[in-house]
């Protein structure tokens, strides 16, 4: 078995759950493993796809070389490709974007985002954030988003979001009549979680060595888990080798 | 007084550019996260030590740092104030807010394109339906929710936002104030048509006749003045310059310790600079020659 770190498999793990409807994958500040997802899914089972990456939008199929990889995402460097990625016009056609990808402070049971901050209770802030970015619109309208989660503790996964940047809530979504599709995964270090009718996160495999008790452990709020929850697959080596030999060829997701 | 009028040049010195921007004026800035936003106007309206701002800058980074650090700063507008990598949060910008010195509206990347347009249309504001059901009408109470009147379906209202001021960057423009972007622009267009005044920095002035070679990719608004700075976007990228990642690790560390050494980068960046030659004078050619794509 190879070894692999928490970010490649990050990236193998989302590049496999690109579905057959997904046309326009749009990737944020921050997110090298979305990016290097986007394009392996790209190179492989999604030659349509049109990936913007930067201030460019690309399409990788019939053999061209990927984008490299700089250390920030609107590097002039990336203004290549079919297209151009203008802020002002991502707006415009918000049926555009399926797939987007978020991070996030804190992420609750029903799958809400918080990227505002930690309010000190008296109209200022214990802990300021940097701001919601693009997540409210996009993740209000986009065909599917992934909560991508580098920690996994009680600080992070907890009962209910201090402020709510984006709405993952199911049941609330479908009442305030949202067109998009909500959260389809969340990956953290320990596992692949999804949720359920109720919309109650729920365990959906553990990572190699993981044990339930673990992931219960971290995790401030009782999450719905199978009997016998299922294990992670681990990256193929062919799958590890797309990712390193062709798509993080600077190995920034291998440190 | 001849018969025919020549046409009237709106080139500005730097300095006599931001002269014009008043205490208490709202003033929108360009760029998008590390790239293209005007910073040789924002160390010239810093040094100038105007006060009482409302900054708007959709994607910002270190031009609202060094607005807030040199004390010109009461409220900011933004969806983002952090430096990617480099820093998550920007430290000077987290610390005032933590402390109270400098207020915040937050908006989404969305609401700051729907609000720029009802600026620019004359409307009080633009329906959007990206936050609803989250707190953005609770962290920024001018963003209000409302019933749709056709269709009943919860929407928000963001409302106008109205400029009196836009800073932006355009690779170039000629002396009548005809830019053209070389890279996307990001939603720099927008902001000059939601203010009353732009203020545009190039690092080229071309002529007419090159602007008429391509006359899709012109921008131009009611009143705007160009002025001339170049390679002025440093430490932040344009479409020909890379961004300064060593620079901008060295701010972060000063901004985070504040104190004496916050004060340092402010004087040998800001306070101390006689003009934007001197600035660059004191980056150095080599680092500015190792940025150039």
């Amino acid at each position: 078995m190879a070894d692999y770190t928490i970010p490649e498999l990050f990236a193998v793990l989302l590049a496999r759950d690109f579905r057959p409807e997904d046309r326009t994958v749009q990737v944020g500040a921050n997110l090298p493993m979305a990016r290097a997802a986007a394009v392996m899914a790209n190179l492989t089972s999604a030659p349509d796809l049109r990936v913007l990456l930067g201030l460019g939008v690309n399409n990788l199929a019939g053999g061209r070389p990927a984008p490299a990889v700089h250390p920030f995402l609107f590097d002039p460097r990336s203004l290549t490709g079919e297209a151009l990625m203008v802020q002002e016009h991502v707006f415009d056609d918000v049926s555009r974007p399926d797939v987007f990808f978020v991070g996030g402070l804190e992420v609750d049971r029903r799958g809400n985002i918080n990227l505002f901050g930690i309010p000190d209770g008296d109209g200022g802030w214990k802990v300021r954030g940097p701001g919601g970015v693009a997540l409210a619109s996009m993740s209000t309208n986009c065909r599917g988003y992934y909560i991508i989660m580098p920690r996994h503790d009680k600080r992070s996964f907890v009962e209910r979001v201090a402020l709510v940047t984006a709405l993952g809530d199911r049941q609330e979504r479908e009442r305030l009549r949202l067109p998009g599709g909500g959260p389809r995964l969340v990956l953290s270090p320990l596992g692949v979680f999804d949720f359920g009718e109720d919309g109650d996160m729920r365990i959906r495999t553990l990572h190699e060595g993981v044990s339930l008790e673990q992931v219960r452990e971290s995790t401030a709020f009782p999450l719905t888990a199978p009997t016998e929850p299922g294990r992670t697959e681990p990256p193929s080596d062919a799958e590890l080798a797309l990712l390193r030999e062709r798509v993080d060829i600077e190995g920034t997701l291998a440190g | 007084m001849s018969a025919v009028a020549g046409r009237a040049s709106v080139l500005s010195t730097l300095e006599d550019a931001v002269a014009a921007v008043h205490d208490g004026a709202v003033v929108g800035i360009g760029g998008a996260v590390t790239d293209g936003h005007p910073m040789a106007l924002v160390r010239g309206l810093a040094r100038r030590g105007v006060r009482e701002l409302t900054v708007v800058a959709p994607t910002a980074g270190l031009d609202v740092e060094l607005l807030i650090a040199a004390g010109c700063v009461s409220k900011v507008v933004a969806a983002y104030v952090g430096m990617e990598g480099v820093a998550g949060v920007a430290p000077v910008f987290r610390r005032a807010v933590q402390e109270g010195a400098v207020g915040v509206e937050d908006i989404d990347e969305g609401h700051c394109v729907a609000g720029l347009r009802a600026a620019a249309q004359k409307l009080p504001f633009y329906p959007w339906r990206g936050g609803v059901g989250t707190s953005y009408p609770e962290v920024n109470t001018e963003i209000v929710a409302f019933a749709d009147p056709l269709r009943g379906e919860p929407l928000l209202a963001i409302p106008a936002l109205e400029l009196d001021f836009a800073l932006i960057y355009s690779e170039t423009a000629d002396e009548f104030g005809n830019a053209q972007v070389a890279g996307t622009g990001h939603m720099d267009q927008l902001l000059g048509a939601a203010a009353r005044h732009v203020i545009v920095q190039v690092d080229r002035v071309v002529s007419n006749e090159l602007i008429r070679s391509r006359p899709e990719r012109t921008w131009y608004w009611r009143d705007a003045r160009v002025v001339r700075a170049p390679f002025g976007t440093h430490p932040y990228s344009n479409a020909w310059m890379t961004a300064d990642v060593e620079h901008l690790e060295g701010y972060v560390r000063a901004g985070r310790s504040g104190g004496e050494e916050l004060a340092a980068y402010m004087d040998d960046h800001v306070h101390a600079v006689a003009d934007h030659d001197d600035y660059l004078e004191r980056v150095g050619i080599r680092r500015i020659a190792s940025l150039l794509i």
